[in-house]
C-alpha cells in the first residue's frame, strides 16, 4: 500500500512535468531574375495522378532528345495549376475550386536553375493575361453573385496592386450574364470578349444567344468600360478559359470564334465558326472582314487558337465536323490571305495538345507544342509557312500541359 | 482465380452433402456458462454424452436443450481457454431443468493474463478471421470516441480533417473510405448522416469493436472490399446507468448517458444519449494572407477561428427480452443533429469565416431476435431501419477571409466558396435478416440478407425551379449469404460460404430533344449489375496457447450511392458508369500466449496479408477540376505484415506494442489510353501512411487509499512514418512533398471508487504539442487536457 502511494506520486509528478516544442523555419529564396543573355524552357508535365499538380521541367533544347519526370522536376504543392510568364518571371497559379489559392513565383538563378521566388494568395480566376508590365486576372462569376472582380498583379513584385468590379449582368444586358473567355491588351486598351451565360446555376453555360459576338473594352490601368462591341456574323470569340482575340504585328486584332454555343449541353449556334478582324485604332469590327473557317476547312469548327508571328495562327480543330467535340486537329491559318491548311507530318492520334500555353521559335516563324499521344508525348514545332509539324524533344513520365520561356 | 474457384466449390460440396435427423421427445434443459468471475462465456460447446444432442451456446453463454430424454445424463462442456468439465444431470418427468455451469479458466498459471490481457473480448479474436475486438469497456473512462479507439489497433489508421466532429476515414491494410464498411450491431451503417458517424459516437455506447481485417464473415452482411468495423452495443438485458461528462482544451465538452432496464416480465428499455461540443480552436501554423495585396505573413500561428462543433443524439430502444417467441423485440428511434462550421477547404490555403454544415438523423429501427425458432437449433434475427434526417450546406456569405480573421466584404448576393442553401435527404433503409442453423455440436449453417435502399430528394431554395434536383436517383443493393461452418473438433474449426451481391440503380441523362436553345428533357435509365463472391476461413490450435488462422475472399464492393450521384456538401461528382470493384484476399495469421514464474505473462500475434484488387475505385478530378470523381481503375496490390506483443506483469503492469507494415503498389501497367508503360507502375500508392504503430503502458495501484479504489496511470504512443503526398518516383528528391514523421504522446490517469461506480480519469494528449497531419497535411490539434466523470452502476 505504501510503495503504491509513492509510486502514484511518483507517476503523478512525471504526468505534469512534460513541455516541449520544436519549430523549424524554411526561408524562400530570393536570388534569380537575371538576364546573362541565355534562355532555358520550361516543360510542365502532369502525372495523372489525383491531386498531384504538374512537375516543373527545365531543359536548354526542345528540338531533340528526352527528358523525364522520373527523379526530375520540381514538385509543386496543389493539384491544377495555371501558368502564365510576365516580366521574365514564371507564374504557377493554384486552381482553387472557387477557394483562394497560392500563386508561385519562379524565375532563373544564373546557373539557368528555376527556383521559387515567392508565395502570394490569389483568387481562383478564370482569365489571366499579361498588359503591361502587370497581370490582369478576372474571376468570373457562373452563378450566384454576378459581380466580376479584376486584379491587377504586379508581376515584379508578386504582389496585388488594384481591384475593380463589373456586374456581368449589367454588362450583358439581355437577361443573362457576360462571361469573359479572356482579355487581350490592343494598343493601351485590354479587349474582353465575352459569352453570354445563363448562369442560373443549373445550364450555367448554356444561352439564348447563341449567334452573337461581344467584345468589352476597357481602358487601362484604370479598367473602366468604355465600349461593348457587338457582331452576328458568328458567335462568341474564344472559349471558357480560352484566348480568342490576338494582336498581330501591324497592331490590328482577329478574333476567332469556334460557334459552339450551347443549351443544355446541346449546340445550338447556327453561325459558322469564323475569324473575324477589329482594325487598328478602331473599336468596331471590320464589316468587310469575314474569314469562314468553316467553309474552308470542309465543316469543322475551331477549339483554341496560337499565334505564330505574320497573320499566321496554329488552330485546334474539333475533330468531328460541325460538332464540338472528337479527337483534335491541328491546321494553319493565314489571316491575311484567309487561308486554311491542315498541318501535315503531326501525330495521327492526338491525346491532347497544349493549345493555351504554348510559345514560338527564336525566328518566329513555327509555334512549339507539347503534343500528347497514345504512343508518348513529344514537343513538336509546327511551321506556320508549310504547316509541316517536326517531331522534337520526348517527355516521359507525364502528359505536357505547357511550354514556356525564361531569360537568364 | 479459377484454382481457388474450384476448390471453394469441393469444399462446399462436400459440407453440403452431410445429412442431418432429428427427434422430438423430453423435457428441455436450460442453463448458462459462466467464468468463475460470473462473467458469461459465449460459444462454449456442450453435448449429452451417448446422445446425439450437442450445442453451441450463444453469445451470452446461454444454451438450451430441448427435449432430453428422462433418465441420468453427464453433460460435457467445452470451451477455448478453459479447461473441459463434465457435469451429471437428472432429468425426470416433465419438470425443465435450468442452472448455470462455471468453468474453471484453463490458463490458471496465467493468473495476469487473464486479469490484463485476456478478457472477453478476446474470444472474438479467437475466431478463425482475421479479427481484433477492442474491449470498450476498458475504455469507457477515456474521453475517446470510436474513430480514435480503432486508432489503437495495429493495421488500422483513422485519418481526420481536424479537431472534434471533423470528418475522418478508416484505412485498414491499404483500403479506405467505402472500401471499408462499418456496422452497429450487424446493421451497415450506410448513410446514417453526420450526425451518427464513427467520429462523433461515444466509446461508451459501445461494449466492445471488432475490426475485420480483410476476410469479412458472413453475419455481417453487405459488401466490403477489405475489411469491416463491428460496433457491439451492450446486449445483455440488465438494469444499468452509466453517465459521464468530460470537458477540456478548446471548450470540449462531452457528456454520454447510457442507461437500461429489464423487468422481471422481460420488459426492456434503453436509452443512449450523447452530446459532443468543441470550438476547436487550435493552434495552427500557416502563411496568413494580406486580403488586399496577396502578400503572405509567413509562418504565423494562429487560432482556428471558426470550427465550432456541436451534436446531440438520442438512441431510444423499447421492447421485450426472454420470451419465448422473442428472445429480443426491440422498437426503437434515433433522433440526433448536428452543426459544424467549415473552416477550411480541402487545404489549408483556403480559409472561410461563415461557411457551415448541419444536418440530422431521424431513424425509426426494429430489432428482432429469436431462438430454436420452429426448431432446434434455428436461430432467426432480423433488423430494419430507415433514415428520414437530411443534410444542409449553408454557404450564402460573400466574404472573403484570412487566417486572422479578417474578411473582406464583396456586394451582391455571393458565397465564400459557391453560394448554396442546397439540401437533400437520401431516404436510406437498411433491412437485414440472419438465420442460423447447429446440427449438432460440428455443423451450422447461416443465411444472410442485407438489403439497402436510397431514394435522394434535392432542392435549393435559391434555385427552386431547378430540373436537375427532380431526377430519380436511387439505388437498391441486395446481398445475399450463404455460409457453412464446421467444427471437427475445439482445436479446428473452418468456414465456407458464398455471396450474391446485386445493385439496381435509377437515374436519369439530360438530352435537348429539339435542338432549339432552352429545350430540355430526360430519359430515365434502369441499371442492374449482379456477381458473386465467396470465401473460406480456418482456424487450428496447435497447442491451448497457439493458434493459427487462415483465410480467403473473393470480395466485391458495389459502388456507394454518393460515388454514383454525387455529394456536392463534399465536392464530389457522381459517376454513374462506376462498376464494382473486387479483390482477392488472403490472410494468415498466429496467436501465441505464454508465461513465467507464474506472474509475468505475454501474447504475441502476427498477422501477414496480401491483396489484389481490380476495378480498384480511386478518386479523381473531374473534367473542369472542380470536383471529384471516382473512377474504376486498375490494379493495386498490398503485401502487408501486422503484429502485436503484450506484457503484463500480475495486475499491476501491463504494457504492449503493435506495429503495421504495409506494400501498397500501383500494378496498373497501362493508363488508360496511354500505350506505353505508366511511369509510376509498381510506384508507391502516394498520401497512404505504410509504416506506423503503437505503444501503451498502464500501471495500476490497486486498493489505492481505500479497498475498491483503484488508479491507473497509463501512455500511449502513436507514430506514422513520414510518407510522399505524391506518386515516389516523380520529381527531384529534394522538391518532394511529405508527409513528415509523426509522433503523438499521451498520457491518462484513471481514478475509481467504490469498485468502479465513480470514476475520474485525466487525460493529456500530445503532450510534447508535436505537429500532427492528416489528408493533405491538415494540420491536427497540439497539447491538449481533458477531464472525465463518470458514474457507473449495475445490478
Amino acid at each position: 500500500m505504501k510503495t503504491n502511494c509513492k509510486l502514484a506520486l511518483l507517476a503523478a509528478l512525471a504526468f505534469t512535468t512534460f513541455s516541449c516544442s520544436s519549430d523549424s523555419d524554411k526561408a524562400g529564396s530570393e536570388t534569380g531574375g537575371v538576364d546573362t543573355g541565355k534562355t532555358k524552357y520550361i516543360i510542365t508535365a502532369t502525372t495523372g495522378a489525383t491531386g498531384i499538380a504538374d512537375y516543373l521541367l527545365t531543359t536548354d533544347d526542345v528540338a531533340t532528345g528526352s527528358i523525364t519526370t522520373t527523379g526530375n522536376g520540381l514538385e509543386q504543392d496543389g493539384t491544377y495549376r495555371y501558368y502564365i510568364t510576365a516580366q521574365n518571371n514564371f507564374f504557377s497559379l493554384l486552381y482553387g475550386q472557387g477557394n483562394p489559392g497560392a500563386v508561385t513565383t519562379y524565375n532563373l538563378t544564373t546557373e539557368g536553375k528555376l527556383v521559387k521566388k515567392s508565395n502570394f494568395q490569389a483568387e481562383t480566376v478564370h482569365v489571366f493575361a499579361a498588359v503591361n508590365k502587370d497581370i490582369l486576372t478576372i474571376k468570373v462569376p457562373r452563378s450566384g453573385a454576378s459581380i466580376a472582380s479584376m486584379y491587377k498583379i504586379d508581376a515584379e513584385k508578386s504582389l496585388i496592386t488594384g481591384e475593380v468590379q463589373q456586374d456581368t449582368k449589367k454588362l450583358a444586358g439581355n437577361g443573362e450574364r457576360a462571361f469573359y473567355t479572356w482579355a487581350t491588351q490592343v494598343g493601351d486598351k485590354v479587349y474582353m470578349p465575352y459569352m453570354s451565360i445563363k448562369g442560373d446555376g443549373v445550364d450555367n453555360f448554356g444561352t439564348s444567344n447563341p449567334d452573337s459576338t461581344w467584345v468589352a473594352v476597357y481602358n487601362y490601368p484604370e479598367l473602366k468600360l468604355e465600349k461593348v462591341i457587338k457582331d452576328n456574323r458568328t458567335s462568341y470569340l474564344g472559349a471558357y478559359f480560352t484566348n480568342g482575340l490576338f494582336q498581330d504585328e501591324n497592331g490590328d486584332a482577329y478574333g476567332f470564334s469556334g460557334a459552339i454555343a450551347t443549351s443544355n449541353a446541346v449546340l445550338t449556334s447556327t453561325k459558322p465558326s469564323a475569324i473575324v478582324k477589329i482594325k487598328k485604332g478602331t473599336t468596331d469590327f471590320d464589316k468587310t472582314y469575314f474569314f469562314n473557317v468553316q467553309e474552308k476547312s470542309g465543316g469543322y469548327k475551331i477549339s483554341a487558337t496560337n499565334y505564330i508571328s505574320k497573320g499566321k495562327f496554329l488552330l485546334l480543330m474539333y475533330g468531328n465536323a460541325g460538332k464540338n467535340n472528337g479527337v483534335p486537329k491541328l491546321a494553319i491559318a493565314d489571316v491575311y490571305n484567309q487561308t486554311f491548311t491542315w498541318v501535315t507530318n503531326a501525330p495521327a492520334t492526338l491525346t491532347s495538345v497544349t493549345s493555351r500555353y504554348n510559345i514560338t521559335t527564336e525566328d518566329g516563324n513555327s509555334a512549339i507544342v507539347g503534343i500528347n499521344t497514345p504512343e508518348g508525348n513529344w514537343i513538336y514545332s509546327i511551321n506556320g509557312t508549310t504547316a509541316v509539324a517536326t517531331r522534337g524533344m520526348k517527355v516521359e513520365g507525364g502528359q505536357i500541359t505547357a511550354i514556356a520561356k525564361l531569360k537568364y | 482465380m479459377t484454382t481457388h474457384k474450384f476448390l471453394f466449390f469441393i469444399v462446399f460440396f462436400l459440407f453440403s452433402f452431410l445429412s442431418f435427423s432429428q427427434q422430438n421427445q423430453g423435457v428441455s434443459v436450460t442453463g448458462q456458462v459462466l467464468e468463475n468471475s460470473g462473467q458469461t462465456i459465449p460459444y462454449a460447446t456442450l453435448a449429452i454424452e451417448k446422445t446425439d444432442l450437442s450445442i453451441i451456446s450463444d453469445e451470452n453463454g446461454k444454451f438450451i436443450f430441448k427435449n432430453v430424454k428422462p433418465g441420468k445424463h453427464i453433460l460435457k462442456i467445452t470451451a477455448i481457454g478453459f479447461a473441459p468439465q463434465k457435469k451429471l444431470i437428472e432429468v425426470s418427468g416433465k419438470n425443465p431443468l435450468h442452472f448455470s455451469i462455471p468453468l474453471e479458466s484453463e490458463l490458471n498459471e496465467l493468473e495476469s493474463v487473464t486479469v490484463l490481457g485476456r478478457s472477453q473480448t478476446e474470444k472474438v479474436n479467437k475466431q478463425a478471421y482475421n479479427v481484433t475486438a477492442i474491449d470498450a469497456k476498458k475504455l469507457h473512462n477515456s474521453t475517446l470516441d470510436l474513430a480514435h479507439a480503432l486508432d489503437r489497433v495495429s493495421g488500422v489508421r483513422v485519418r481526420e480533417a481536424g479537431g472534434v466532429g471533423s470528418r475522418s476515414e478508416l484505412s485498414i491494410n491499404g483500403f479506405q473510405g467505402n472500401q471499408v464498411k462499418i456496422f452497429i450491431d450487424g446493421v451497415p451503417m450506410d448513410n446514417f448522416g453526420s450526425s451518427f458517424q464513427m467520429n462523433n459516437i461515444p466509446i461508451n455506447l459501445a461494449d466492445r469493436v471488432e475490426v475485420y481485417k480483410g476476410v469479412v464473415p458472413i453475419w455481417l452482411g453487405g459488401d466490403a472490399l477489405g475489411g469491416a468495423v463491428n460496433i457491439v452495443t451492450n446486449s445483455k438485458p440488465r438494469t444499468y446507468f452509466d453517465a459521464s461528462y468530460s470537458f477540456g482544451s478548446f471548450n470540449t465538452h462531452r457528456t454520454s448517458v447510457n442507461a437500461g432496464y429489464t423487468s422481471k416480465s422481460g420488459f426492456t428499455t434503453e436509452i443512449n444519449a450523447f452530446q459532443n461540443y468543441s470550438d476547436n480552436n487550435y493552434w495552427v501554423n500557416v502563411d496568413v494572407a494580406d486580403l488586399n495585396t496577396g502578400a503572405y505573413f509567413p509562418n504565423q500561428r494562429v487560432r482556428r477561428f471558426h470550427d465550432k462543433y456541436r451534436n446531440e443524439t438520442v438512441i431510444l430502444n423499447v421492447g421485450l427480452t426472454g420470451k419465448k417467441y422473442a428472445d429480443k423485440l426491440l422498437f426503437g428511434f434515433t433522433a440526433g443533429e448536428n452543426k459544424a462550421d467549415i473552416q477550411t477547404g480541402a487545404r489549408m490555403v483556403s480559409v472561410f469565416g461563415k461557411i457551415y454544415r448541419k444536418g440530422n438523423i431521424l431513424m425509426p429501427t426494429l430489432k428482432y431476435q429469436v431462438k430454436d425458432f420452429f426448431t432446434k437449433g434455428l436461430n432467426f434475427n432480423l433488423t430494419a431501419n430507415y433514415n428520414f434526417g437530411e443534410e444542409q450546406n449553408i454557404d450564402t456569405v460573400y466574404r472573403r477571409y484570412n487566417w486572422f480573421g479578417d474578411y473582406k466584404q464583396y456586394e451582391g448576393a455571393g458565397g465564400e466558396r459557391s453560394r448554396t442553401l442546397r439540401k437533400f435527404q437520401n431516404n436510406n433503409g437498411v433491412a437485414t435478416a440472419n438465420a442460423t442453423y447447429a446440427l449438432g455440436e460440428r455443423h451450422s449453417f447461416m443465411l444472410n440478407n442485407t438489403f439497402t435502399t436510397f431514394d435522394r430528394k434535392e432542392s435549393d431554395e435559391l434555385v427552386p425551379e431547378s430540373l436537375v434536383y427532380k431526377q430519380p436517383k436511387k439505388t437498391q443493393k441486395n446481398v445475399l449469404g450463404a455460409g457453412y461452418k464446421f467444427d471437427f473438433n475445439q482445436k479446428w474449426s473452418t468456414s465456407v460460404f458464398l455471396k450474391e451481391y446485386s445493385l439496381k440503380t435509377t437515374y436519369s441523362r439530360s438530352y435537348n430533344p429539339s435542338g432549339n436553345a432552352g429545350d430540355i428533357a430526360y430519359q430515365q435509365f434502369v441499371d442492374n449489375t449482379s456477381t458473386t463472391g465467396y470465401g473460406a476461413a480456418t482456424s487450428y490450435y496447435i497447442k491451448h496457447n497457439l493458434q493459427i488462422k487462415a483465410s480467403f475472399e473473393k470480395s466485391y464492393r458495389l459502388p456507394t450511392p454518393e460515388e454514383i450521384f454525387g455529394n456536392v456538401n463534399d465536392n464530389l461528382e457522381g459517376n454513374l458508369a462506376l462498376k464494382p470493384e473486387t479483390s482477392n484476399n488472403f490472410n494468415i495469421g498466429a496467436s501465441y500466449q505464454t508465461s513465467f514464474n507464474k506472474v509475468n505473462a505475454l501474447s504475441f500475434d502476427v498477422n501477414l496479408l496480401h491483396r489484389n484488387a481490380t476495378d480498384f475505385i480511386r478518386p479523381t478530378l473531374n473534367n473542369n477540376q472542380t470536383m471529384t470523381t471516382n473512377v474504376n481503375q486498375g490494379k493495386v496490390t498490398n503485401y502487408g505484415i501486422d503484429g502485436e506483443v503484450r506484457y503484463s506483469y500480475r495486475n499491476r503492469f501491463t504494457a504492449g506494442l503493435n506495429a503495421t507494415y504495409q506494400n501498397i503498389r500501383n500494378m496498373t501497367e497501362y493508363e488508360p489510353n496511354q500505350n506505353y508503360v505508366s511511369p509510376f507502375y509498381k510506384d508507391r500508392i502516394p498520401n497512404m501512411p505504410y509504416l506506423f504503430g503503437n505503444a501503451d503502458a498502464t500501471v495500476f495501484f490497486n486498493d489505492l487509499i481505500k479497498k475498491g479504489n483503484n488508479l491507473s496511470v497509463g501512455y500511449n504512443l502513436l507514430y506514422v512514418h513520414t510518407y510522399y503526398l505524391s506518386w515516389p518516383s516523380m520529381g527531384s528528391k529534394d522538391s518532394k512533398l511529405e508527409i513528415p514523421q509523426q509522433f503523438s504522446h499521451d498520457l491518462n490517469a484513471v481514478y475509481t471508487l467504490a469498485n468502479g461506480k465513480y470514476n475520474v480519469a485525466f487525460e493529456c494528449k500530445n503532450v510534447f504539442d508535436n505537429m500532427l497531419y492528416d489528408n493533405f497535411s491538415l494540420q491536427k490539434p497540439g497539447r491538449a487536457f481533458y477531464i472525465k466523470f463518470r458514474y457507473f452502476f449495475t445490478k
